[in-house]
């Protein structure tokens, strides 16, 4: 009878640990990180962005909240920002939520993700501009993916869902290994 | 021994063969119509199980087929301008078509959404996005304009914005309304943008 009180209780304990732990890890992000801040962008920026002439190349993620695959893809993409950013190639998101989400759900997901690289969101009232900018033959499906060398030429794009090795190995072509 | 080997290493080439073809690359959808080119007849069942034909429940001056979603916010931004674009252009002979294409949203879902939105015109399930694919259709919404004889005039987004306020161009207006003065299409296509549609 008291074995089974303990193990009541030893369960009642696991079922309360399931419900409160993702809450915590979900809700509050990890002391040491800073606040997400996402900044908007329009067309004419973002073009300065990505065809500008550079010291590294660029990556660049076109992404939504909404995106099923966007969202599949962001652990991989944020393991390859912490890989190559800290010494050989710059990376930025580029959020395509609607810009009353700004200060809401694309940070609030970025944080989850523990993003740091630098995010922008697309302020257009007319987003096909943006689009043909970056590439004429991009439907505007997301996700996106991009690789710019220094001299703001597109050495690499991907639609859809990135597979981490091949994006890994363009990379690798741009940028000398120091390790 | 050396039999079992080599009927194993064909097992493996059938199987990689088989997979090779029948899986999808991610980002991969085939090509749209031309404009100007013809849109076969085609059957889909409604969200109640009863077969439709393009043909009988086209428009006397033309059919808008639109490719929505259930759980897409940007889909659903559009649903009140998606009822409104219907109701304005029937009594002009003008019908509007809805198709869920979505593999994750089954004919149940897209019944109990287009009630709770009150989308009456007609909504057809694709489930194995077999028009999409015939349609190049990627994302919803995304709109398709075809005159009686399912000849394609217009390809793209419904207007500029997810956002009613911030509508500066309406596309797919601007195409019917052309079609039904006479005159020709200024813009026959405008990148669609919006949720990729989950395919099988």
């Amino acid at each position: 009878m008291r074995l089974s009180r303990v193990v009541i209780a030893v369960c009642c304990c696991l079922v309360l640990t399931s419900f409160t732990a993702p809450a915590q890890k979900k809700g509050r992000p990890a002391k040491t990180q800073k606040p997400v801040v996402v900044s908007a962008i329009d067309t004419e920026a973002l073009k300065k962005l990505v065809t500008e002439e550079r010291e590294r190349p660029l990556l660049v993620n076109f992404w939504a909240t909404w995106c099923d695959p966007c969202r599949d893809e962001f652990p991989d993409l944020v393991k390859i920002d912490s890989e190559y950013r800290p010494r050989a190639m710059d990376f930025v998101t580029v959020s395509l939520d609607d810009f009353s989400d700004i200060k809401t759900s694309v940070p609030k997901f970025l944080g989850l993700m523990k993003a740091t690289m630098p995010a922008y969101l697309l302020n257009v009232s007319d987003p096909e501009p943006a689009i043909d900018m970056v590439d004429k033959g991009w439907s505007g499906s997301l996700p996106a993916t991009f690789l710019y060398n220094a001299k703001g030429e597109v050495v690499y794009k991907h639609f859809g869902r990135v597979d981490p090795n091949e994006l890994r190995a363009a990379i690798d072509k741009l940028v000398k290994k120091t390790d | 021994m050396r039999h079992l080997a080599i009927l194993v290493a064909f097992v493996f080439v059938i199987a990689g063969a088989v997979a090779g073809t029948s899986a999808r690359v991610e980002g991969e959808v085939p090509a749209a119509p031309a404009i100007g080119a013809t849109i076969e007849d085609f059957t889909l069942p409604d969200v109640n199980g009863t077969e439709h034909s393009l043909k009988s429940l086209a428009g006397k001056k033309g059919t808008v087929l639109l490719f929505i979603a259930v759980q897409c916010p940007v889909s659903n931004a559009y649903n009140e301008r998606m009822e409104k674009l219907a109701a304005d252009y029937k009594a002009k002979g003008i019908a509007v078509i809805g198709i869920n294409s979505n593999v994750k949203e089954d004919a149940a879902a897209v019944k109990d959404h287009a009630a709770e939105n009150k989308l009456s015109f007609p909504i057809l399930k694709d489930a194995a996005n077999r028009i999409a694919d015939k349609l190049g259709a990627s994302v919803t919404p995304e709109a398709y304009f075809v005159d009686v004889n399912n000849k394609l005039l217009y390809h793209g987004r419904i207007d500029n914005s997810r956002n009613a306020d911030q509508i500066e161009t309406s596309d797919l207006r601007n195409a019917l309304d052309a079609a039904l003065a006479g005159k020709p299409i200024e813009k026959t296509e405008a990148k669609a943008f919006g949720c990729t549609i989950k395919r099988a």
